[in-house]
């Protein structure tokens, strides 16, 4: 496609960087491939819209406005299926929207990324509300690949990996951004081109009369086909067979959502990503994820300046929970604080996994406002005493 | 270095966002160092008035603002009203005395900057955010005057390039006159 | 002796039938009549790609040998966006019942024709929501009963072919089931039509609209019933305003050139 393109310009957009967080969404899609982005207008979520409109024709893709989030989420999708690499950005009220497209997504296995910059109180203020519902928001038994960025750069390299992610597992990725990082500006390291890892979906090696488009190995995804090369697929939300009709047999349709939940489920070890933080000699532990990492960390100095001995499990992928690793970190450890930025929900997530082994406690905060490194401290603090 | 927080506060159309972004720019392109810029947004905001906070650090940054700032400047009597109680024991005010006239005694060093009388001497208003800015260069240094100069010449429109450095300069004459040194703000 | 088969059967998904709408319904002829047109152009199937939403209608598609999506309410027109957009090469062609297009999918409907998305919508209008057991939709008439107007419709019919125009679409034309000849032409046009064209094909539905409304569910009756309230656009010129009342205007309102939709992109594939 790239052949009639009147204008050219970089794809990655290489070197340092002070960029805005909702920039650095753009510039990682860019950077590993993104052709095709929809969107509506939202805030905080803007931004990644604006610069997609510029930047996207530009290296050869196309950017549409659409009607509303259910235009931005279809649209996506049936680009996807033509073989395009797909993207859609929107903010919590827009994300309500999409969960039904992120449910048919799931259910023919079409790649595709969301991102949703996190907002509460119908205004710009930050929050971690919809963790819950990134997960399981739309009917239907599936999986999500939820990854929650911290900084710009996280921005930038977790939307690739998103894709990534979504290539190679044939599922919605959500980026769980949040107001408080897609509006702030830092430091964003782009690197090399040639440095940019790049998963290729899989395409089928077939010929139309030998390929079915939903049989596939246990717990993988099928090889891709896509529409418009004679393969004559159908991609239909209800239960369908492995050539892709309609079926209403049980045993058919437990086996079709074993395999579409296995597939996250069972590779989990490979999908899943976080980082250990002075865990070593950890007496207590924080988990925490997206934006509260930042106030978590200054907190663990200030609670390790007072020889209390604190580490954190940082989790990347907040969809699927790395329930394993969890669990290890809780039998070794005296107490575990689920710092998050809404009323308590993944706490409860953390709370079920942890409490065989040790007591969780809730380092809550929703008023629109990130925690302070002193809230967290004096939360650690009250509940050691 | 320790990690620095500046927070500039005045009206919208100040250029007090810009003012966070070039120096911020500057220090991670040209400084090699990091920088978290955040600003007010929704009904924070409202009724036009405007504020950004910035910290530059040589480590990674982790709490993007912090409870009290080690430079609080501020461009309209109201913002200073707002915004006071955000800065840091012993830290530093910088004011446009034309704009901000009541101070009320504090223990911290404050510098009058006339930056909007100058900028209008200059030949447009709109360039006191660069007169300020000039005149905390000399007083952070954290890149040099010619880096800023730079990052102003690229992100201004290219009509404005020549007034912006020239208040720019006029700040920096400023600072030079009042003979401070980075150890001020230590 | 060797089995006779429809020359049209090449063209369904695994060469499977029966299909599963009811008996008298009027689906089963519009895939036909569709198989006929393309045919007639001798279209190729490959470059085909076929949408259905929810109902009945909706499933059209599902007996086509192309590349389809099928089975979300309302949003045939995103989907259709996204692929035309991404591959221009193909033929895009929704099938759609009047709820799942003008109704849950009423904003994509009314975009997509002020775009001029270039796509085929075959409208499948049955007076009411069919697959569902019969309930009232935006198309239904007024005092219409239906399993969810018990006392009669009190609300205004949406005229489809009128909004279609005032929107934006390029081709757009009117036929039933009962006229086969002028509704394989039209669909024939709508294929060969570079922008959005809307065929509106007035259907009967025996098993509910005609059970709840017409008190029959004889197809013949309710096809007499259509016919009788159908009128030619030529002679309707002539009638007022109330004496159209509950009639349906039948013919082409609109055929005209306009540069079509292909989203913000310096990929031009030819000039429109």
């Amino acid at each position: 496609m790239d052949k009639n393109l009147k204008h050219k310009s970089n794809r990655v957009n290489s070197g340092i960087h002070f960029m805005l967080g909702n920039y650095a969404v753009v510039e990682g899609a860019l950077a590993v491939g993104c052709n095709y982005f929809a969107g509506y207008p939202i805030t905080p979520a803007n931004e990644i819209s604006e610069l997609m409109s510029k930047r996207l024709p530009e290296v050869g893709g196309i950017f549409v406005q659409g009607e509303d989030e259910l235009f931005s989420i279809y649209s996506i999708i049936g680009a996807s299926l033509a073989g395009a690499k797909v993207m859609t950005a929107t903010a919590s009220a827009g994300f309500n929207y999409m969960q039904e497209g992120i449910g048919y997504a799931s259910a023919v296995e079409a790649p595709c990324v969301i991102v949703d910059v996190q907002r509460c109180r119908g205004e710009n203020f930050a929050t971690q509300a919809d963790v819950m519902q990134m997960r399981w928001g739309a009917s239907g038994d599936y999986e999500s690949i939820v990854l929650a960025p911290s900084t710009a750069q996280e921005l930038f390299d977790f939307t690739i990996l998103a894709f990534n992610l979504a290539e190679e597992f044939r599922n919605p990725v959500i980026v769980m951004s949040e107001t408080t990082i897609a509006l702030m500006r830092e430091r964003v390291k782009i690197p090399e081109k040639e440095s940019i890892e790049i998963y290729k979906r899989m395409y089928t090696s077939l010929t139309p009369e030998e390929y079915l488009p939903f049989k596939a190995k246990n717990n993988s995804p099928p090889e891709f086909a896509p529409i418009g090369e004679g393969y004559h697929n159908l991609y239909t939300l209800n239960y369908h067979n492995e050539d892709g009709t309609i079926d209403w047999d049980a045993q058919g349709y437990k086996k079709l959502y074993q395999r579409i939940t296995g597939k996250i489920r069972e590779n989990k070890d490979k999908i899943c990503k976080t980082e250990l933080c002075f865990l070593d000699d950890a007496d207590v532990a924080i988990i925490a994820y997206g934006s509260e990492v930042r106030p978590a960390l200054d907190a663990i100095e200030m609670a390790r300046n007072d020889g209390i001995k604190i580490g954190m499990l940082k989790l990347i992928t907040v969809w699927p929970i790395h329930e394993n690793l969890i669990k290890d970190i809780a039998k070794n450890v005296g107490r575990i604080f689920a710092v998050e930025m809404n009323i308590g929900k993944y706490a409860r997530e953390i709370e079920r996994i942890c409490l065989p082994f040790c007591p969780v406690s809730h380092i809550t905060k929703n008023e629109g406002i990130i925690h302070t490194k002193e809230e967290i401290y004096k939360a650690i603090k009250e509940d050691l005493s | 270095m320790k990690p620095l927080s500046v927070r500039i506060s005045g009206f919208g159309g100040q250029g007090i966002i810009l003012t966070a972004i070039v120096l911020g720019t500057a220090s991670v392109k040209k400084g090699n160092l990091y920088a978290v810029q955040t600003q007010s947004y929704g009904s924070e905001a409202r009724g036009g008035e405007c504020q950004s906070e910035l910290i530059i650090s040589d480590k990674l940054i982790n709490s993007p603002t912090t409870k009290y700032k080690d430079i609080l400047i501020c461009l309209f009597q109201s913002a200073l009203d707002k915004y006071l109680s955000t800065l840091k024991k012993t830290g530093i005010l910088i004011v446009d005395p034309k704009l901000v006239t009541e101070i009320p005694s504090i223990d911290a060093n404050i510098y009058k900057v006339p930056a909007t009388e100058t900028a209008i001497k200059i030949g447009n208003r709109i360039a006191a955010n660069m007169v300020i800015l000039g005149f905390l260069q000399k007083l952070i240094k954290v890149v040099s005057e010619d880096n800023l100069r730079e990052i102003i010449s690229s992100m201004v429109p290219k009509k404005f390039i020549d007034i912006n450095l020239k208040a720019f300069n006029a700040g920096v004459s400023f600072a030079k006159d009042l003979d401070i040194t980075k150890e001020d703000i230590e | 002796m060797k089995e006779k088969i429809n020359p049209l059967r090449k063209y369904i998904r695994n060469g499977k039938l029966p299909h599963f709408f009811c008996p008298g319904c009027g689906c089963g002829q519009i895939l036909s009549y569709f198989l006929r047109a393309v045919d007639n152009l001798q279209l190729d199937f490959k470059k085909i790609v076929t949408i259905g939403g929810v109902g009945c209608t909706a499933r059209i598609p599902i007996y086509l040998n192309t590349d389809s999506l099928h089975g979300v309410h309302g949003r045939t027109l995103a989907w259709a966006t996204g692929i035309k957009l991404y591959r221009p090469d193909l033929k895009v062609v929704i099938f759609a019942g009047d709820g799942d297009l003008v109704s849950i999918g009423g904003n994509h409907f009314l975009h997509a024709t002020r775009r001029n998305l270039d796509v085929t919508v075959i409208m499948v209008n049955n007076f009411n929501f069919a697959m569902t057991g019969g309930q009232v939709a935006p198309t239904t008439l007024f005092n219409s009963v239906t399993m969810t107007t018990p006392y009669g419709s009190k609300e205004n019919t949406l005229d489809v072919c009128k909004l279609a125009v005032c929107a934006g679409a390029t081709y757009v034309s009117r036929w039933s089931t009962a006229k086969p000849i002028q509704t394989i032409k039209a669909i024939k046009k709508a294929l060969q039509h570079k922008g959005f064209s809307l065929i509106e094909i007035l259907s009967q539905c025996p098993t509910n609209f005609g059970r709840y409304a017409l008190k029959t569910s004889d197809t013949e009756e309710v096809l007499k019933w259509i016919e009788n309230k159908s009128i030619l656009k030529t002679k309707a010129k002539k009638l007022s305003e109330q004496e159209l009342k509950d009639r349906f205007v039948l013919g082409e309102f609109i055929h005209k050139k306009r540069p079509v939709f292909q989203g913000t992109t310096f990929l031009k594939e030819e000039d429109n």
